[in-house]
């Protein structure tokens, strides 16, 4: 079977199940499935052969024929989707179903459908006009699988959030396509980088794919809507949506010339992106927001690796661009898949307990020993460290920002401080993690509910295992994946088109799986001896306590405090606080919230202001006659005064 | 197979020594105070006691209570196959092995925080957020210090960086090294080793609810830890590269045993700094690994 085949199979998939998500589960189910698997076929075919699919079609919409292109680099995103596509069909059937969300469980799965195929459909036009029809749909679709639960209200402001945002990047990228379409009198896409004069359009695919992906401080809608869409969209959204926009960046910044300073800006916006989405991440106490937040962190690495592989590119030094190109893209898999674990995982602990605030969860990991096990992993995976697959990728980009400062010159002066800042973001995120895993997972229950928790069923573990197995694969075996990313990387920058990996992949892997047995050894070996000296059970020590309580261990805000309060510039933590007063204490208090800084401080008074311009232009229209005679006899006045000046001249 | 057994046979020097620092700091220590003090070899006593004593868990602890110091313990065995011994190399050296190095490092303070945080205990979970918190600060220092060596010869493998070394802003290096080894080996003026109050420990505070035989792992994991930190600042400062493998194996050992002797010595005449002062000290650290990084930056122009 040819890869249009296969497309068509799996958009065929796509569509029978969007009819058939109301009544029929099980088509639904298997139709969606057999459409994932198909896409993820041909994604693979393209990947493994580098060859290119292209489709025309005599079939026109808005008066520009269908033209689909399957390429290396989209290929590369159409994995992604398909894995995490099929994936999070499986889950929503354990997590949102019919019974208890009998409103909008059946509408939801119609949506999913939708946004996959819309995704899929981005990822394969090569038509700006078919590009921007596809984007808005897919935003709209996303709209309504985040306000699934519309009768809460901050879930409709997180809907509306997103909405607005997402329309003024899809405002961004009209001016974008329309501009691209005039310059070069047609819609057709395609590599245009010999036209120099286009390269100032780059400037507006940044603002508007940049927005979609959740950079800094364009990340306002993120946090709020990933939390309050049901977990499986926020695996959807925060390991393929946003990566949409990293799909943007990376398809028109190999296509277009690219301006100078491009490549700089995006690397910069990746550095703070990284650095303070983790410490965002820190101040959170919701664990859903959490993870919001570490997505624009892991689109930071992902957009230093891009801009550093454009500054390369600009300057001719392809050694160590392929390695921060490399690192990049495969850092947008790695990031799907251990942001996806994590976010089921979360899924996992919302479906059991019902809440997502850290300080009412703890020791689940008796309850709920799966899903503990497999969000750790996707916890060290996501810390970048060995060995998992975030390692891999965090280890490439490094390599590239080395050799970069190696070679000297103008560009190292910014590599070093992107490759320090990287190594911080790493030890911040570590700490970030540690918190998650020990305040969730570990310890005492802190309340009922976290006491009472349950094991999710198989049908929402399997997706997990499937992408806690993905994360430990491309960990332990980079070099079986490196030809998928070296053809991503073919299609970017076809000078750089090359099999060998540019750095030891393989050894890596043989050490990382030496890493795993030597552990496994270890772990089975010290038990064995803990058993054969004997082994005895008492209270934790509490420096002698007689009787400490759940409440007494160290919490999300405690343990994130010291951090914290370095970033407390950026930060702004409210406390509200009512410490122990007086021989007779009453009632004490204290709570911590770390707001949106930036959708707090900047945009929201940003609006106010529009909005008190907009409310005092408004005093013009009151609905009085004589009033309106009066300015149309002042404009008629001014328009004569206009007219007798201008002939004087 | 020859190269397997020789990967062994270093490993198993490293793994025998290791126990050896803390012993020599400790007797340096008592020197000082005017003490007899315990014996170098105390450690392994210790740890050869432990490993044959019972075991008690907390009744909070989950199965990763003891796989903890376990996968730790793995991790910084696994870090010290990548570091050079003097002039014989690494058991193993690649492109990029330095970072494995610094983040397989990073992987045991994950395990060894997140067991801390299992017994649900209140200053356990003190002890590890101070550890995570302030290793953010010491790993901005490494990887400085890492982009200066890498700066003066061209590679991003250890064995490469380290064996010319020695570089004219090696004074700064030193001194920014030490301080991260005492922050990330928790000596003070960061962390005391010897203290009493729960309150005010970070690393020791960590492992309060282990005994037994995870224990031993713990203290094996933490001297080895120190060694490997003690003969990356001496390489990284001295070209041992340029000696005859004799006399680099002697004057290694020498130098080990100098920071040994300077780790005492520290112990013995600073106090411990007031928590809200260590971000100052580890900055500071940053700051001359930064100047050591500039000094190499202009080393390679004159």
């Amino acid at each position: 079977m040819t890869p249009g085949w296969l497309l068509f199979i799996a958009a065929t998939g796509m569509v029978v199940g969007m009819i058939s998500a109301f009544r029929w589960l099980r088509l639904w189910s298997a139709a969606s499935l057999v459409g994932a698997i198909g896409a993820l076929a041909a994604a693979i075919w393209i990947l493994k052969s580098g060859t290119v699919w292209d489709w025309q079609s005599a079939f026109a919409i808005g008066g520009e024929s269908v033209h689909l292109r399957l390429d290396g680099l989209s290929a590369f995103f159409l994995a992604l989707l398909a894995v995490l596509g099929g994936v999070g069909t499986v889950y929503q059937q354990e997590y949102w179903t019919n019974k208890k969300h009998p409103g909008s469980a059946p509408s939801g799965r119609a949506w999913w459908n939708a946004m996959l195929l819309n995704m899929g459909l981005l990822l394969l036009v090569a038509n700006g006009l078919h590009f921007l029809i596809a984007w808005e749909l897919f935003a709209v679709c996303a709209y309504f699988l985040i306000t699934r639960e519309r009768q809460r209200r901050e879930v409709r402001q997180a809907g509306w959030l997103y909405l607005a945002a997402s329309h003024t990047g899809t405002l961004c990228l009209f001016a974008f396509f329309t501009c691209l379409a005039a310059r070069t009198g047609s819609w057709e896409l395609g590599p245009m980088r010999e036209r120099s004069e286009l390269a100032p359009l780059f400037w507006l695919a940044i603002a508007g794919f940049g927005l979609k992906a959740g950079m800094f401080p364009l990340h306002i809608w993120l946090p709020s809507a990933h939390a309050n869409a049901p977990s499986h969209v926020s695996a959807i959204l925060s390991g393929v949506a946003i990566k949409m926009g990293i799909y943007g960046l990376v398809r028109f910044s190999g296509w277009l010339h690219v301006p100078d300073a491009a490549g700089w800006t995006v690397a910069t916006l990746g550095v703070v992106s990284a650095v303070l989405g983790v410490a965002f991440a820190l101040g959170q106490h919701d664990l859903k927001r959490l993870l919001a937040y570490h997505s624009v962190e892991n689109i930071g690495i992902i957009l230093i690796g891009l801009g550093f592989a454009m500054v390369a590119r600009a300057h001719g030094n392809a050694a160590w661009g392929q390695l921060a190109l490399a690192g990049s893209l495969l850092h947008v898999w790695n990031h799907g898949l251990f942001k996806g674990l994590l976010f089921l995982g979360a899924g996992s602990v919302l479906h059991a307990t019902g809440t997502r605030e850290m300080s009412r969860l703890g020791g689940l990991w008796r309850t709920m020993p799966w899903t503990a096990g497999l969000f750790t992993l996707g916890a060290v995976a996501i810390s970048g460290l060995p060995p998992l697959n975030g390692f891999v990728s965090e280890w490439l980009v490094f390599l590239g920002l080395f050799d970069a400062i190696s070679a000297r010159g103008p560009i190292a002066w910014t590599a070093v401080p992107a490759a320090v800042l990287l190594g911080v973001t790493g030890a911040l995120a570590l700490a970030c993690f540690v918190k998650v895993c020990g305040v969730v997972f570990l310890g005492v229950p802190r309340s009922q509910v976290a006491e009472h928790a349950h094991e999710c069923g198989w049908r929402m573990r399997i997706p997990m295992l499937v992408l806690g197995a993905a994360c430990g694969a491309i960990g332990l075996a980079p070099a079986f994946f490196w030809p998928a990313v070296a053809s991503a990387a073919a299609a970017w920058q076809p000078e750089w088109a090359n099999a060998a990996p540019p750095a030891p992949l393989f050894t890596v892997g043989a050490f990382h799986i030496a890493v795993v047995v030597l552990a496994t050894f270890a772990a089975l070996g010290l038990w064995s001896r803990v058993k054969r000296n004997g082994l005895s059970r008492g209270p934790t020590w509490d420096c002698g306590y007689a009787a400490p309580t759940p409440r007494m261990q160290y919490t999300a805000g405690s343990f994130a405090g010291i951090i914290t309060n370095w970033f407390g510039w950026i930060l702004r933590p409210q406390r509200h606080a009512h410490p122990p007063q007086g021989p007779f204490p009453s009632r004490t208090h204290f709570d911590e919230h770390t707001p949106e800084t930036v959708l707090e401080h900047v945009v929201e008074p940003a609006g106010s202001v529009v909005m008190r311009l907009s409310t005092a232009v408004r005093r013009l229209q009151h609905g009085r006659l004589q009033a309106y005679i009066l300015y149309l006899l002042i404009g008629l006045a001014a328009l004569a005064l206009l007219a007798l000046m201008g002939g004087a001249e | 197979m020859n190269t397997t057994l020789d990967m062994l046979l270093r490993l198993l020097v490293w793994l025998l020594l290791a126990p050896l620092v803390p012993g020599i700091i400790n007797k340096v220590k008592a020197w000082v105070a005017g003490r007899r003090g315990p014996p170098v070899l105390q450690l392994y006593y210790d740890l050869a006691k432990l490993w044959s004593k019972g075991v008690v868990l907390s009744t909070t602890v989950s199965p990763g209570h003891v796989a903890g110091p376990a996968v730790a313990w793995v991790a910084i065995v696994c870090a010290a196959l990548l570091l050079p011994a003097g002039p014989a190399g690494a058991p193993l050296a690649f492109r990029g092995d330095a970072l494995l190095f610094v983040y397989l490092l990073a992987f045991a303070r994950f395990c060894t925080a997140s067991a801390a945080l299992d017994t649900g205990s209140a200053f356990e979970g003190m002890g590890a957020a101070r550890e995570v918190s302030y290793a953010v600060l010491s790993e901005a220092a490494i990887i400085t210090a890492l982009l200066a060596l890498s700066l003066q010869t061209g590679s991003v493998s250890l064995t490469a960086m380290l064996t010319p070394a020695a570089g004219a802003g090696a004074a700064l290096l030193a001194a920014g090294l030490f301080a991260v080894l005492l922050a990330e080996n928790c000596r003070v003026p960061f962390d005391d080793p010897n203290t009493h109050l729960e309150l005010t420990m970070i690393h020791e505070v960590m492992v309060l609810d282990h005994s037994g035989p995870p224990l031993a792992a713990i203290l094996h994991g933490a001297s080895l830890k120190l060694l490997l930190f003690s003969v990356l600042l001496v390489e990284a400062v001295l070209p041992f590269g340029k000696l005859t493998p004799l006399m680099a194996a002697g004057a290694l050992a020498g130098s080990v045993l100098t920071v040994a002797v300077g780790i005492g010595l520290v112990e013995s005449l600073l106090a411990r700094l007031a928590f809200h002062r260590v971000p100052l000290l580890l900055t500071t650290a940053f700051l001359l690994c930064l100047f050591a990084l500039l000094v190499a930056w202009r080393g390679g122009q004159l």
